[in-house]
């Protein structure tokens, strides 16, 4: 079977890996500073912000990527803006791809750091207040070891979500070869086109091998750090 | 020197202190829901009191007029939790040294090696929090507490989550740390015999007022402030351990008074305080005779005080210190007891528990 | 009463309760007859009292649900090849088969008012472009797709072309890329083109240039349906037709064929 991949297979690979870790690594620094006020902070609009969040997990993903089109194409208020600015484009290109997996993946990242955030005793930050660390060195040295097991589980999810985007992605960036045609496109082009069966078996087995990989590395890690993290000796 | 003025409306009743806490172990002393927990959480910098002043060693932590509040972590308070609070994720070598790296360059520092030394954690550096006992928890938080080189010390009954035989265990160290180290320690406790072993001061709340402030002999001698009454009221004596006997007992001697103990693990010429109950007091005018206790106190009389009950406490001066006794107003009668009355006060050796017997320093 | 008496009761209850029911149908077609089969629908709903539901998709999106048993009565594809298809698999009613319409090829700009581009041998599409995309349906697959595909291969345009080519789901969404701007240039039918008043048709692709577009209609063997001949037929009826031209189809089948 692995004579059989032709090399725009292996393009949907590399820029299905491409995209999703993108979009993961960005979205993780932004995930764990919402999840931490959402967690811990009251402020006006928190709530809103919640929702926010979460819009993408309930939304068709067609109207997310519509809407990223509307926002984020050449022609949007803040895909011209950033055009202009920094020369940083969106439309038809992978960075689109990855922007639309990481707007997909966010409130699973979110969700999962937050639960983890709260389960964080606050007494333990409190203890550290009061021998003299103040508020970020507290997050640094206590709350961040603390949660690491929920980060890295929420950063497998996206991953995985990132992976496995296809609605608005196509909506957003359309199925372009060499910049937007992840896996998930290519296999959805292989089911329309007469004779493209074979093709998307292949690129399925692909998806489920490295969606398999990304859990087990994700469990191995947790299991590690958990045990560390739990206070007993190592 | 630490002194403190508060005010805050809590349920259920309107906090409303002011005190100074000197150097030494004072204990904040009163029932649970006194407000003491309250009292330390805004010392520490952990809540905001509506309106309130602290002053630690002349430095200004809190002044709602002036609108200053430090943030816990510039307040240079070592905080001892009741449930010890070790971070999970870190040795215990790391737990102790987490507050050093925040101390200033200048701040008289402990040295590691002579706390672990003293809290007798050299075994358990390596280990975590999660695999240790309660009381081992409870000395590991001490001696973080200690190592962020505090300026005051905050416990919030560190005791209290343990079983006796824990308690018994760690008071020394609480003892130790009095003792041993310069730093004023508050010291939150609704157990008179916290305050019997451990206190120099005492400050007695009670629904969010002061009712007395003073030696650990004044308060616990005062059945108007112990929260459980005249029950707790008991008197505190300082000694010093003559030697041990064959048969189980240590000679002690107080102000010339020989008192006999069971068997205490101290060295002679150890200095001791005792805390002796008021109920296990038995007053007699005569010198009795043929009486299995060994301990007689000849003194007299100097205060009657009838309580609500039945009951009069009975305070006597002794060449060992002042002695309270409980007795009914039946038998006082009949005693005719009155200000400066000759009697004997009689201690059973075995009324005395080993948890009322501490080490060292003054009783008042 | 006893159980089966209870039912057979109960059975007779209801046929006598409900009036004549109301039968359906249901309409798989290509995206391309969007706006003039929703008209069409609510003609043939007000003339017979039957509900009509219809589903639009690129025509190998349906053709692919069909064959994997989505229960459709009718089927409107915008090429032979996808109905070939489904009739290899002997989905189709026999003798029910018919081709509907026709249709032409536009090249579309997103300017209002940009300039007409000729389709003479000059014609050099991928510098016109320039750093822009040309957005298309998936060549491969949808019918608007591989006759833009055509097309260009058949004006030696498609090499150049290639790259630049942005595949959307459909050609309604190839459509909507031009209307808003993201794509200066698309290719779509003229029907289309006409829809979306924000494109402006630059261009049309010569009928030669690529296989003749039909969109064959048919209703499927296991539909349960009775109103398949009655819809086929109204398609290819005065009323239909009129919808049809005036999105700019042509019309093939007459309801007297």
């Amino acid at each position: 079977m692995i004579d059989g991949v032709t090399p725009a297979e292996w393009e949907a690979v590399r820029l299905s890996l491409r995209v999703a870790t993108t979009a993961t690594l960005v979205s993780l620094p932004l995930g764990v500073v919402v999840a931490y006020a959402l967690a811990r902070w009251r402020f006006p609009g928190r709530e809103l912000l919640n929702i926010a969040v979460h819009l993408p997990l309930i939304m068709p993903p067609v109207v997310t990527g519509y809407l990223l089109l509307l926002a984020f194409g050449t022609q949007g208020p803040i895909g011209g803006l950033l055009d202009r600015a920094f020369g940083v484009t969106f439309a038809f290109r992978w960075t689109g791809a990855a922007l639309a997996s990481g707007v997909m993946a966010f409130p699973f990242l979110v969700r999962a750091v937050r639960l983890s955030i709260e389960a964080v005793d606050p007494k333990l930050e409190q203890a550290a207040a009061t021998l003299g660390a103040a508020r970020p060195w507290v997050f640094l040295t206590v709350t961040l070891p603390l949660i690491v097991p929920g980060v890295i589980a929420g950063t497998v999810l996206a991953f995985a979500k990132g992976m496995g985007e296809f609605g608005a992605t196509i909506t957003f960036v359309s199925n372009i070869p060499g910049q937007t045609q992840t896996i998930p496109l290519a296999i959805d082009l292989a089911l329309e086109t007469p004779g493209g069966a074979a093709r998307a078996a292949r690129l399925a087995v692909f998806s489920i091998i490295l969606a398999a990989l990304a859990l087990a590395l994700s469990e191995w890690v947790s299991r590690r750090v958990a045990a560390r993290v739990g206070g007993r000796d190592a | 020197m630490l002194e403190v003025t508060l005010k805050q409306e809590l349920p259920g009743f309107t906090l409303d202190v002011s005190f100074e806490v000197p150097t030494g172990l004072t204990v904040l002393f009163g029932r649970s829901g006194a407000g003491k927990t309250s009292i330390i959480n805004a010392v520490a910098g952990l809540s905001r009191p509506q309106a309130g002043r602290i002053v630690a060693d002349g430095r200004v932590l809190l002044d709602t007029d002036a609108g200053t509040c430090l943030p816990p972590h510039r307040r240079r308070i070592g905080y001892i939790f009741q449930e010890g609070r070790l971070f999970p994720h870190m040795t215990v070598r790391r737990n102790l040294a987490y507050g050093a790296r925040f101390a200033p360059r200048d701040a008289p520092r402990e040295d590691m090696g002579r706390v672990v030394e003293m809290l007798a954690i050299g075994d358990l550096l390596d280990r975590r929090p999660g695999a240790l006992s309660g009381g081992e928890k409870q000395r590991v938080a001490i001696g973080r507490a200690l190592l962020a080189a505090p300026r005051l010390i905050l416990a919030d009954e560190p005791l209290a989550a343990l079983d006796e035989e824990r308690k018994g265990e760690i008071l020394p160290y609480f003892e130790r740390l009095r003792d041993e180290v310069q730093v004023p320690i508050l010291y939150v406790s609704h157990a008179a015999s916290e305050v019997g072993r451990l206190a120099t001061s005492v400050v007695a709340l009670a629904d969010g007022k002061v009712l007395r402030q003073g030696s650990a002999a004044e308060v616990l001698g005062d059945p108007a402030v112990l929260p459980a009454g005249a029950r707790e009221a008991g008197a505190i004596l300082a000694a010093r351990v003559v030697r041990h006997h064959a048969d189980g007992l240590t000679e002690l001697e107080a102000g010339g008074v020989p008192l006999f103990l069971p068997r205490i693990g101290r060295a002679s010429g150890a200095p001791v305080r005792l805390r002796i109950a008021a109920h296990d007091v038995i007053l007699s005018r005569d010198l009795p005779r043929g009486l299995s206790a060994l301990n007689i106190l000849p003194g007299t009389v100097a205060a009657l005080r009838p309580g609500a009950g039945p009951g009069v406490m009975v305070a006597v001066d002794t060449p060992a210190g002042r002695v309270l006794a409980r007795i009914t107003e039946r038998s006082a009668r009949a005693l005719d007891l009155a200000e400066g009355a000759a009697l004997h006060a009689i201690v059973k050796t075995v009324s005395v528990a080993p948890g009322d017997v501490g080490g060292s320093g003054a009783a008042a | 009463m006893t159980p089966a008496a209870l039912s057979g009761a109960a059975a007779i209850a209801l046929s006598l309760a409900a009036p004549a029911a109301a039968e359906e149908i249901t309409v798989f077609a290509a995206s391309s007859l969007t706006n003039a089969m929703t008209e069409i629908e609510a003609g043939f709903e007000a003339a017979t009292g039957h509900a009509v539901t219809v589903a639009f998709a690129g025509s190998s999106a349906l053709a692919r649900q069909i064959r994997q048993g989505a229960p459709a009565d009718v089927f409107i594809s915008a090429n032979p090849d996808w109905m070939d298809a489904v009739a290899a698999d002997g989905l189709l009613a026999p003798g029910t088969r018919v081709d509907l319409l026709s249709n032409a090829l536009v090249l579309i700009a997103a300017e209002a008012d940009a300039a007409p581009v000729e389709f003479g041998p000059d014609m050099d599409l991928s510098a016109l472009l320039g750093n822009g995309r040309l957005a298309m349906a998936l060549v491969e697959a949808v019918p608007a797709g591989t006759y833009g595909k055509a097309a260009l291969t058949s004006l030696d345009q498609w090499e150049a072309v290639a790259p630049k080519v942005a595949q959307a789901k459909n050609v309604r969404a190839a459509l909507a890329l031009v209307a808003l701007g993201e794509a200066p240039y698309g290719i779509v039918y003229a029907t289309d083109a006409r829809a979306e008043g924000a494109v402006s048709v630059v261009g049309h692709f010569p009928a030669d240039s690529h296989p003749p577009i039909t969109y064959p209609a048919a209703a499927l063997a296991r539909s349960e349906s009775s109103l398949t001949g009655d819809f086929l037929a109204y398609l290819r009826g005065p009323a239909a037709r009129a919808l049809f031209e005036a999105e700019g189809f042509t019309a093939l089948a007459s309801a007297d064929d």
